[in-house]
């Protein structure tokens, strides 16, 4: 290769690590102004909201909880009271025991006096066999509780065996282990109800993150901000994930995700797609894109919605390692799900689903970190070969890093102009200095994480969960 | 020292997209110290707001309560009732405190009725807020609007119907629905009349809020919803036919009856559940007779009708269908053959095991 042609190379890698800036800075910042937008029109058309004659009607419409618990005798007990105690009138919920080695049902049996009852599971779903059977409580105060023991088939497994016993229009899957609040039923069952142009398929909420929280009777008490530098700063990056992009995708009805940690779904369209993928890691957002598919190919009008109410906390790791672990699946899971669905990308047919949805987390989400990595990786060999040209370089980075300081403190004003949650003294300080911090203690990892991911995902294919292991929420 | 010169130097050599980029870090690092500045002083207001909220709160319920069980069976007020209806009307001339008093005298209303409930709506006259309400009517924002009609129906304020009525039509939803509640928590089924004109949908929220609302009101004294059964609005004919099935409407069987070929499958499958509910016998020849041309919904909701309704005529109808190709409607057949004739159900425990239903083959699992 001769100068001209090295020159033409380098500079075409120029063009494209900067267009690919630009239009990643762009495109959050759009996302961030249809977000405020967004959240702005839902507060006003929730502030007169009589949510009280939908909690005890009973014409409200039934809610089946679908918690899949694995190993979870720590806190099961509690977490399932947690669950029973919501205001909502019509719901009722399912435990369902993934194959549990420990002693989980015990002491599920105990508390809750459970008793075997015969019960015959329509298997519209295909899911590993029951192991010890069906469970319903001798005590009336617990009459809404069902726990179902089975065989080990993991997370989607488990839900399935839930969507197969529920009865109910439609059904809420949480992790066993995250605290709902008392009325988060009666907010996300309401996009479902109020929709008349659409059919609404499925209703995600925020995500908060729990650690050093107070809980008590499986209530939240009182919201504390965690010490460990890594939890703050999760609690930042799910800020600005939900408060300033969520909602936005939500608004241009292109949400690809509703977290595995807490969704409602139109059961009937969520068996009608095939239920959970058991084959991926990643199969709450797998769930969504399928059935997104499926009522587009079928040429119905539907929405996937989403309320920013903090309605769901759960813990969140608070160690480097399991951190990068979930972090790797999440990475993996993607990965999968727009492989699986390639066939919408960049297909009109799908309409904005296929030409900017799909498009946008194969772009910005997909690729970044690979992105990423090819920039460093460059930026390195420059560096080597006495290339860098500095002034660019310098001020490049530092309008980056502003950029991302930034950015998190428009998070931390959208929730406190909100839902204004970390309202003790000094929890303001220490969160702008983690807008600041952030970029160095948590990113470097998500990237480390995501390109094992990719790793893993080429070359690991065994690798499937991974471990995420819980120290359970502080109970006062 | 440091020399600036220096630096000024340095920067006006820099190529022009990197003054640029330096600019723009200026501005943002300006825009990050301004509104932490900001961010710091939002947090204190927000902080103090909650203090003063709770302070004001406790202060008031108890001034609240004290004007409640003073003297309540007089009519004229006394001294220490007129001192505090003086001492709200000072403090709702401030927003803040409005809006806090108007969010006790909403609690309040919650866990009163009768005469309590009057002498807070007397409170509410006499002081004024209900002018503040009124002023919200004129508000260009749909939301304001709506809060005002939502204070208007919590206080149950009957004289200002022309003003509210104005809105049945408005084109936000919001404004509509907050209308609708005021017109039937105000004039109960009368109020429901709105229904007899309505061309927008009405949500499955506004009628579990329109039911609600219905099923707490002492009378319970229907009106007849026929019209709503033959009306154009689907939405309105899904919520007939929950008054029917709430308020046990035999009258209109056969307005339902007819709504059995209705083109929307959902009301189909509804009537089928209120047939179901109203002991709608006279369903069950035309539902067999047309079986097979219903979608499956209908099916299961059909045998859910004879599940109940069954007679030992309909037997061969069962018998047909035990090995329908629906699993759901396979174990509903069995279920009701086995209230029907024991014996045949027995019976089918001698079947080859090929030769079994996927719900039979369930059935003996458990059994």
């Amino acid at each position: 290769m001769n100068t001209s042609t090295v020159d033409i190379i380098l500079h075409l890698f120029h063009y494209l690590f900067f267009t690919y800036a630009v239009a990643a800075i762009g495109s959050y910042i759009i996302l961030a102004i249809i977000s405020g937008k967004e959240t702005i029109e839902y507060l006003k058309k929730n502030s007169f909201v009589n949510y009280k004659d939908i909690l005890s009607s009973t014409m409200s419409p039934s809610i089946t909880i679908i918690a899949p618990a694995y190993n979870e005798s720590l806190n099961v007990v509690e977490n399932v009271r947690s669950l029973l105690s919501n205001h909502y009138v019509n719901y009722s919920v399912i435990i369902v025991n993934d194959g549990s080695k420990d002693d989980s049902l015990e002491k599920l049996i105990e508390a809750y006096d459970l008793e075997k009852i015969d019960y015959i599971i329509n298997e519209k779903l295909k899911t590993k066999p029951l192991r010890s059977g069906v469970y319903k409580s001798k005590n009336p105060a617990f009459e809404k509780l069902m726990v179902v023991d089975k065989e080990n088939g993991g997370k989607a497994d488990a839900l399935n065996m839930g969507l197969n016993i529920s009865t109910t229009e439609y059904v809420a899957c949480i992790d066993v282990d995250c605290l709902l609040l008392e009325d988060a039923l009666q907010k996300m069952i309401k996009p479902f109800l109020e929709a008349t142009d659409a059919k609404v398929i499925a209703t995600g909420g925020v995500i908060r993150i729990a650690n050093s929280c107070v809980i008590r009777g499986g209530k939240l008490i009182d919201v504390n901000l965690p010490k460990s530098l890594l939890v703050q700063s999760q609690i930042l990056e799910y800020l600005r994930a939900f408060l300033l992009g969520r909602m936005a995708w939500s608004r241009l009805n292109g949400l690809l995700v509703i977290s595995g940690a807490f969704g409602i779904f139109d059961k009937k369209i969520a068996i009608e797609v095939g239920g959970y993928d058991t084959e991926t890691v990643g199969e709450d957002m797998e769930i969504i894109v399928r059935m997104r598919r499926y009522m587009e190919e079928k040429g119905e009008k539907y929405k996937v919605s989403y309320i920013p109410d903090p309605l769901c906390w759960t813990e969140a790791p608070d160690s480097y390692k399991i951190f990068i672990s979930q972090r790797n699946r999440w990475t993996r899971g993607t990965i999968e799900t727009l492989k699986k669905h390639r066939k919408i990308g960049f297909n009109r047919k799908y309409g904005s689903f296929g030409l900017l949805s799909y498009p946008y987390w194969l772009i910005f989400e997909r690729l970044a970190p690979i992105i990423e990595l090819v920039g460093i990786l460059y930026f390195v060999v420059l560096v080597v070969l006495q290339q860098v040209r500095w002034e660019y370089a310098v001020s490049f980075f530092v309008l980056a890093y502003l950029f991302s300081v930034l950015f998190s403190i428009v998070a931390l004003y959208s929730e406190e102009l909100t839902f204004h949650q970390y309202k003790k003294k000094g929890n303001g300080y220490k969160l702008v200095l983690l807008t600041a911090l952030e970029p160095f203690v948590l990113h470097p990892f998500i990237l480390y994480a995501a390109i094992r991911g990719n790793i893993d995902y080429y070359f690991n294919k065994k690798k499937k969960w991974g471990v995420m292991q819980r120290k359970g929420l502080t109970s006062a | 020292m440091i020399d600036i010169q220096y630096f000024v130097d340095y920067y006006n050599d820099f190529p022009f997209l990197v003054k640029l980029v330096w600019i723009v870090s200026g501005l943002m690092f300006s825009a990050i110290i301004l509104l932490t500045i900001y961010l710091k002083v939002i947090r204190y207001y927000l902080r103090k707001k909650d203090k003063e909220f709770t302070k004001f709160k406790n202060e008031y319920e108890a001034l609240l309560v004290e004007y409640l069980y003073a003297d309540i069976e007089s009519e004229e007020f006394n001294k220490e009732q007129q001192a505090i209806i003086l001492k709200i009307k000072d403090h709702i001339l401030f927003k803040n405190k409005r809006k806090m008093i108007i969010s006790i005298l909403y609690n309040l209303m919650n866990e009163v009725s009768g005469e309590m409930a009057d002498s807070i709506k007397t409170l509410y006259y006499k002081t004024g807020l209900i002018d503040y309400a009124l002023t919200r009517l004129k508000n260009k924002n749909w939301y304001i609007i709506a809060k005002g009609i939502g204070e208007l129906t919590r206080f149950t304020v009957a004289d200002v119907h022309d003003d509210v009525i104005k809105f049945i039509k408005h084109p936000k939803r919001e404004v509509r629905k907050e209308t609708q509640l005021y017109l039937v928590s105000l004039y109960h089924f009368e109020g429901l009349s709105f229904l007899n004109e309505l061309k927008e949908p009405l949500s499955e929220w506004d009628q579990v809020q329109l039911l609600e609302i219905l099923q707490k009101l002492d009378d319970q004294e229907i009106c007849d919803i026929r019209p709503w059964l033959r009306s154009t609005n689907d939405t309105v004919v899904l919520f007939a036919l929950k008054l029917s099935q709430i308020y046990n409407q035999f009258e209109v069987k056969d307005s339902l009856m007819d709504l059995l070929s209705h083109q929307n499958k959902s009301i189909r499958i509804y009537v089928i559940e209120v047939l179901t509910h109203l002991y709608g016998i006279e369903a069950k020849d035309k539902l067999k007779a047309n079986f097979n041309d219903l979608s499956i919904e209908e099916q299961i909701s059909f045998f859910g009708l004879l599940e109940k309704l069954v007679i030992p005529s309909d037997e061969p109808f069962i018998e047909k269908h035990l090995f329908h190709k629906n699993f759901e409607i396979q174990l509903l057949a069995l279920k009701i053959l086995k209230s029907i004739n024991i014996d045949k159900f027995m019976g089918l425990n001698n079947l080859p095991t090929h030769k079994k239903s996927p719900a039979m083959l369930k059935l003996e699992k458990i059994a």
